[in-house]
């Protein structure tokens, strides 16, 4: 019989681990099962909304369901739904792929007060993910992004660009911030330091009408071997005085304190981690981009204290882990898919060892087949999506959970 | 005739479409994949066409795998005379300022090391939300047609 693999996530981690094991293990019934009603996870709902040639990637996933044979199995969350151990015991093999979902916070008085925002969770409103259905973000004229990392850099430029940068993306047009005229960046560590790519540097340098500057009394180390540094004062240096917005970097400065009145933030307190120096930076809204940790429905801290092997993804007998799950939150979906090639070797000879008695998909399908999505549900979605673009976007996607399991039974009527 | 696919690649669409380029190509050509990261340039075959893949990483460089490729060419600078290539570049015009470096400088390196371009260098824009094999495999075709004119 062949091995039944099941794979919990449909991200590029889990997609990934997919393509290695089809690859090695052509028989293998692969299932990958999904909380969402439809596929992609980050690429779909965390990579920015106007970086859709990154997006592009999912051309890669979307063969593994028309061509290689992997089955898709949506609207199931494990550990909500069913249980890890009732998947365990349908299938040879589980993988988590479920990355990490919340924003860490920053841990400091007053972040309890309102407007106070996590970049994962604007990233999710940015790109129309259910869960944000019910999200509305107060940002204001000035907003303050915390954070020198590309996570950063994508809500600082979300934030800044006008509508015309948005021309063929499927960012949705009532979510363009023209009311935004102030981007403070305040970063711990000294700006010739931040972990920005210089393209993205180089992306915020091209969006028109945007002044970048540095905070009164903070400078840039200059160093031609750094490259991010060499970005960022081609960057400073190029003003566009005509400007209607502007960004202003604040370097090697910490948090000490949200304010606010009325129980809204209205600025941040700092201090300068070299002179020591305290300042205060009047803001309407405050975006975190400091990290992201974990929430899900599996306990991962035991998970992780349990695993046999987790450099290897190995949890135990017949469960593995990859992704951001796996590694923490670190590395792009390169170094994730690397890191996902590596555990499918762990899952390929586990699975040489082990003679398969399991049921798989069928037993899922028999239990939950009247509320799971499929793949074909998908494909009617990206086509509502894709027809509703209009000329200026590539797609509008459906915001709400209700919405596209609605649309989605009416699809399946339709055949 | 034979040809060498070689790909560099971050996240996997390069070797991807040296999977369709190998399909399109049909039974016609003997062809193997590899990895830029797995070849030796010292390797490469004066019998075989080679038709490279890559996508341009971090400030404008090749994919990190296939970076010691790279540098080892610009270190040792080999003769490769006798060998004979076309490149496909994968870019993402969002980045416009170091659209398609990576297999532009690739290009530039391996002609300098004496090896013959065959062909334009074909370029894809992931953000013009055309499939890369609608471009790739006329340009793969256009290519292999090239060589048969030259053998006849």
């Amino acid at each position: 019989m062949s091995h039944k693999i099941a794979i919990i996530g449909a991200g590029p981690a889990g997609c990934y681990v997919a393509q290695s094991l089809v690859k090695a293990s052509p028989d293998a019934e692969i299932t990958i099962i999904e909380r969402l009603p439809t596929p992609y996870g980050l690429i779909r709902y965390g990579v920015a909304a106007d970086h859709q040639g990154t997006k592009g990637v999912s051309r890669q996933f979307s063969r593994l369901f028309e061509r290689q044979g992997v089955n898709f199995i949506g609207n199931l969350e494990v550990g909500k739904d069913i249980s890890l151990e009732e998947l365990q015991n349908c299938m040879d093999a589980v993988v988590i792929a479920t990355g990490l979902y919340a924003d860490r916070e920053i841990d400091v008085q007053g972040n309890d007060l309102k407007n106070i925002y996590g970049a994962g969770e604007i990233s999710r409103f940015w790109n129309a993910h259910p869960d944000s259905e019910l999200f509305q973000p107060s940002l204001g004229k000035t907003v303050a992004v915390f954070g020198n990392g590309n996570v950063a850099m994508d809500i600082i430029r979300l934030l800044a660009k006008p509508e015309s940068g948005f021309e063929g993306s499927d960012f949705n047009p009532s979510h363009v911030n023209d009311q935004v005229s102030k981007i403070h960046v305040i970063g711990r560590s000294p700006l010739e330091h931040a972990k920005f790519d210089p393209v993205l540097i180089h992306e915020l340098k091209d969006i028109e009408g945007l002044n970048c500057s540095l905070a009164q009394g903070d400078f840039l180390a200059s160093s031609q071997d750094n490259p991010t540094a060499v970005a960022l004062a081609e960057l400073l240096e190029s003003q566009d005085q005509s400007g209607s917005k502007e960004v202003v970097f604040h370097s090697g400065w910490q948090v000490e304190a949200f304010c606010g009145g009325k129980g809204c933030v209205n600025s941040v307190l700092v201090r300068n981690s070299g002179s020591n120096d305290v300042k205060t930076i009047e803001c309407d809204s405050v975006i975190t981009a400091i990290g992201f940790e974990d929430s899900g429905t599996l306990d991962r801290d035991m998970i992780l204290s349990e695993a046999e092997g987790a450099e290897d993804g190995i949890i135990s007998q017949g469960t593995f882990m990859t992704g951001w799950f796996k590694r923490g939150p670190s590395g792009t979906i390169p170094e994730n898919r690397t890191d996902s090639q590596k555990v499918a070797k762990s899952i390929i000879s586990w699975l040489e060892s082990t003679v398969s008695d399991k049921p798989g998909k069928a037993a899922i399908l028999e239990q939950f087949g009247h509320r799971i999505t499929s793949y074909e549900d998908w494909l009617a979605i990206d086509r509502i999506e894709t027809r509703f673009g209009g000329e200026k976007r590539c797609r509008q996607k459906i915001s709400s959970w209700k919405t596209m399991m609605a649309a989605i039974e009416q699809q399946r009527n339709a055949v | 005739m034979k040809i060498g696919l070689l790909y560099g690649t971050e996240t996997g669409n390069a070797e991807l479409l040296c999977d369709d380029i190998e399909e399109a190509l049909g039974s016609g050509f003997e062809c193997d994949i590899a990895d830029l990261g797995d070849t030796d340039h010292a390797d490469l075959d004066p019998s075989k066409f080679y038709i490279i893949v890559t996508s341009t990483y971090g400030n404008g460089d090749l994919p990190t795998t296939a970076a010691p490729f790279y540098d080892t060419l610009a270190e040792q600078k080999p003769d490769l005379s006798g060998i004979r290539f076309a490149i496909f570049g994968l870019g993402d015009m969002v980045f416009d300022e170091t659209y398609n470096q990576g297999s532009e400088r690739l290009a530039k390196l391996l002609v300098e090391c004496g090896a013959q371009m065959v062909g334009e260098r074909g370029l894809h824009d992931a953000s013009s939300g055309e499939p890369p094999e609608d471009l790739a495999l006329p340009w793969a075709r256009s290519i292999v047609s090239l060589l048969s004119v030259e053998a006849a």
